[in-house]
């Protein structure tokens, strides 16, 4: 299945490498949500995140034809995703980080109080991953949101396996810190 | 319990470990408490950042693609400017390894005409090569004038002959081809290092 999936990504990465637009279609959708996650988590706003991810989405298409086959593009599109997150975030007016209004809608299945906690939850850990450094926070993200493995990081950011495990224990050890005891303990009750 | 195991929980929490390191960390869990719970707080936190996920207000993936068909520029061009680029550095060494080959041959074929002229294998047909010689015999005439003609003197002349001779043939034209061939295969390293940086600080400039 995952050998049929691969050939098929390859065949499709073959196309858009001479331009076929289709393609190139079909690997956006295989992609879209994993690099709204990660740019999103980088960005902490769902319009900068739009606007991140459609950057990042352009210049891999731009790279495309120098993508060498048998080399993860998810790797190479994450890495594209994550400077794009950083430079939107460059250019974007310093406005308030955190978009309040749409960073999490309630459960409209959930109770006022659930609904309420979970926006506090949302919002709490935005805040919490938006005071990371930005290499902290990247290399966060990539594990968390992207599900990249160490060595995955490691050739995305192009740094040693040693960086990316100080930097995901950094990160890990201040988020523990900001978001402890108020959601962390509750969260222990239930893993 | 000392020596905790603290540094590598995070890289035992995601699957990361292997080995004697696994086995050490698994066995001083199991009787670590303080160690136990920062894994449970690691544990934590990640279900945390994952239940925090943002939900709504994202273009959904059509859309999205269909905004983005509009928006990608032309890629043609770049592939085949690209292609054009890639395919004359693939010349370089080429032609530098035709250029030494041809160097070669040309040296060889000389020294194996001369020595046929000197033995008189094919008589006078081969003479228009001796100008070359009397050049030569006229030069040579020219430093035995000057520097006189002792043993030792065209022993000299004719050591420095031969090590030029053997400098040029011999050292020059392969060091000059691996000097070449060093450069372009820098410029290769170079260009693939480009693939995964370039994209990736696509907006650095």
């Amino acid at each position: 299945m995952a050998i049929a999936q691969a050939e098929t990504e390859a065949a499709l990465i073959a196309k858009a490498q001479t331009g076929d637009r289709s393609a190139y279609g079909e690997l956006v959708r295989q992609h879209h949500q994993g690099v709204i996650d990660v740019v999103y988590r980088m960005c902490g706003d769902t319009h900068l995140a739009e606007d991140a991810a459609q950057d990042a989405f352009i210049q891999t298409w731009l790279h495309l034809p120098s993508f060498r086959p048998g080399t993860s593009l998810r790797n190479w599109l994450y890495r594209i995703a994550v400077n794009a997150a950083l430079d939107t975030l460059r250019r974007a007016p310093k406005t308030p980080f955190v978009d309040l209004e749409t960073l999490a809608m309630p459960d409209p299945q959930a109770g006022p109080e659930a609904a309420l906690l979970q926006k506090e939850r949302s919002l709490a850990v935005q805040k919490a991953l938006s005071s990371l450094p930005e290499a902290s926070r990247a290399v966060l993200v990539l594990r968390e949101y992207g599900s990249l493995s160490y060595q995955e990081i490691s050739s995305a950011l192009d740094i040693p396996l040693g960086t990316v495990m100080s930097r995901l224990n950094y990160a890990r050890e201040r988020l523990k810190e900001i978001l402890t005891p108020d959601f962390i303990d509750m969260e222990m009750e239930y893993v | 319990m000392s020596d905790h195991v603290t540094q590598w929980l995070g890289a035992y929490l995601d699957g990361e470990l292997r080995g004697a390191l696994l086995r050490q960390v698994s066995n001083h869990l199991e009787n670590c408490d303080h160690c136990q719970v920062e894994l449970d707080e690691m544990r934590g936190l990640s279900a945390l950042l994952h239940e925090a996920a943002p939900v709504g207000d994202f273009l959904p993936t059509e859309r999205f693609v269909a905004n983005l068909n509009l928006n990608l520029p032309r890629q043609t061009e770049a592939t085949q400017t690209r292609k054009v680029v890639e395919i004359g550095w693939w010349l370089i060494p080429a032609g530098v390894i035709a250029t030494w080959v041809f160097v070669q041959v040309t040296f060889q074929l000389s020294a194996l005409l001369m020595t046929v002229s000197n033995i008189g294998l094919f008589g006078d047909s081969l003479a228009w090569l001796s100008l070359s010689g009397t050049r030569q015999t006229a030069w040579f005439g020219l430093l035995l004038n000057t520097f006189g003609n002792s043993a030792g003197t065209l022993a000299l002349i004719n050591s420095i002959d031969l090590f030029i001779q053997d400098l040029t043939r011999h050292f020059f034209w392969q060091a000059a081809l691996g000097l070449v061939y060093l450069a372009w295969l820098v410029r290769w390293w170079l260009g693939q290092q480009n693939q995964t940086t370039t994209a990736g600080n696509f907006s650095r400039s």
